[in-house]
């Protein structure tokens, strides 16, 4: 628990100290922005676009975006996080408008299945031997769960719809399978 | 409030997961900033997951962010290229508002309308004096011809006077014109006669003087017309026993008979 409030506490430090170097508009924010929200902002990206490789493009421009408007972020008004949401869903939601993305949607049915099939059974290339064992003890179903709400941009609707559960065993589930996940790590 | 039945409620993963709109997020926000616990579990939640993603290889390419980072960098330079472009920009705004050029040709062209009213000015003095200058030289020219004529006659006539071969003869006015006189050279070896006009009045329109030699018991001899202008003229040639030389005034072309009337002088040859 000790080791927890010190991380939090890190946490906590990391996002004002992303703030300030954003009013700097200094480029190490977009650094940090990466490490801490990436992964959390690229679901939500892909949440909108339902296709990986444009919301990658997206979450560069969203990157962008972060760095030319960081100093006008006011945290009177929210987290950052809140902020750095609201900028990548409308950058998600200008990018459907865009002609690129209407032929990429016309040309596309059933990846999603794919891309839930590949994401299951990756894991080859982990970086931290210590994390995958540790993360290895999740069971399977849990593990996708936490991958599609957390990294493939699925609303909880959208995995119940998938999975085939109701929508109030999703929310449920997700809060046990992080649990079960903050409990290992 | 319930801290933990709102920790437990899943709506902080939601929140992580992107799932909940703007006010809701706000609302969390909120939350946390007040209750430190959900504050903390909020970052927890995110430690995990990231924890997660590292682990699953679930995080974005390192060539998002690298490529981001090189877009500002672009973005820089140009905003930096921009800020030493926009000097001149700012220039040609302030023509816009105040045409510094137009001010400057304006100027210029005044000096120029200026200086070509001047030059014209001197020009056109230039011009007068010139002109003066030329009308000057042609009556300064035709005085010199005048005198260098005058000065050709008196050197002529003192020529005749000096000639020890020439008989000289002065002719006076004579009632008609008292105040006139002019004289005659007769040269004694070439018999010829010129004649000296000094002081005749202007003849009248269509009148000539022509000169006579008086022989004695005879009528006058036509010694030839002249020209009241010029002053030494060389005439006919006279032999014989000359007695006088007379001028008369005759009609233009001359007169074979004297018009004895109309003699203006008249001079008798000295006895040697």
């Amino acid at each position: 628990m000790s080791l927890s409030v010190q991380q939090l506490t890190m946490t906590s430090s990391v996002e004002s100290k992303i703030s300030h170097l954003l009013a700097e508009r200094n480029k190490e924010a977009i650094q940090l922005v990466f490490t801490h929200y990436g992964p959390l902002l690229l679901n939500v990206i892909n949440r909108v676009l339902r296709d990986e490789v444009m919301s990658e493009d997206v979450l560069q421009s969203v990157l962008l975006k972060i760095w030319q408007n960081g100093h006008n972020f006011d945290g009177s008004k929210g987290s950052l996080f809140t902020w750095l949401v609201r900028v990548s869903k409308n950058a998600a939601i200008d990018k459907t408008r865009t002609k690129d993305y209407r032929l990429s949607q016309e040309s596309k049915n059933g990846v999603e299945v794919v891309s839930i099939a590949e994401s299951v059974s990756s894991g080859d290339e982990m970086e931290t031997l210590y994390a995958k064992q540790l993360i290895a003890q999740l069971p399977e179903d849990l593990k996708t769960l936490i991958k599609m709400s957390f990294f493939e941009g699925y609303t909880h609707k959208e995995i119940c719809e998938k999975l085939g559960i109701p929508l109030g065993t999703v929310k449920t589930r997700i809060r046990t399978a992080i649990k079960h996940l903050r409990s290992i790590i | 409030m319930d801290i933990q039945a709102y920790i437990s409620s899943g709506i902080l993963e939601a929140y992580l997961a992107g799932e909940l709109n703007e006010q809701e997020m706000k609302e969390v926000d909120r939350i946390a900033s007040q209750y430190n616990e959900v504050r903390l579990e909020l970052d927890s939640l995110r430690e995990s997951l990231l924890k997660f993603a590292e682990a699953e290889s679930k995080s974005p390419n390192s060539e998002i962010l690298e490529g981001a980072l090189e877009s500002i960098q672009e973005i820089e330079k140009e905003k930096f290229f921009k800020v030493l472009d926009d000097e001149p920009e700012v220039k040609i705004q302030r023509v816009n508002i105040v045409p510094v050029w137009s001010i400057a040709a304006s100027i210029l062209l005044f000096i120029s309308l200026g200086f070509n009213y001047i030059f014209y000015s001197q020009f056109k003095n230039t011009k007068d004096q010139l002109a003066a200058l030329e009308s000057d030289q042609t009556s300064l020219a035709n005085r010199v011809s005048q005198t260098d004529q005058q000065l050709q006659y008196a050197q002529l006539r003192i020529a005749h006077f000096l000639s020890e071969d020439n008989v000289h003869i002065r002719m006076e006015g004579l009632d008609l014109s008292p105040e006139s006189f002019a004289n005659v050279f007769w040269n004694t070896k070439s018999n010829a006669v010129f004649i000296s006009v000094d002081n005749l009045p202007e003849p009248p329109h269509g009148h000539q003087y022509q000169l006579w030699a008086i022989k004695p018991g005879l009528a006058p001899i036509d010694a030839g017309i002249f020209d009241h202008n010029q002053l030494v003229q060389e005439l006919k040639v006279i032999k014989g026993n000359v007695e006088a030389f007379a001028v008369t005034l005759e009609k233009e072309g001359g007169s074979p008979i004297a018009t004895v009337d109309k003699t203006f002088v008249k001079g008798f040859l000295k006895k040697s």
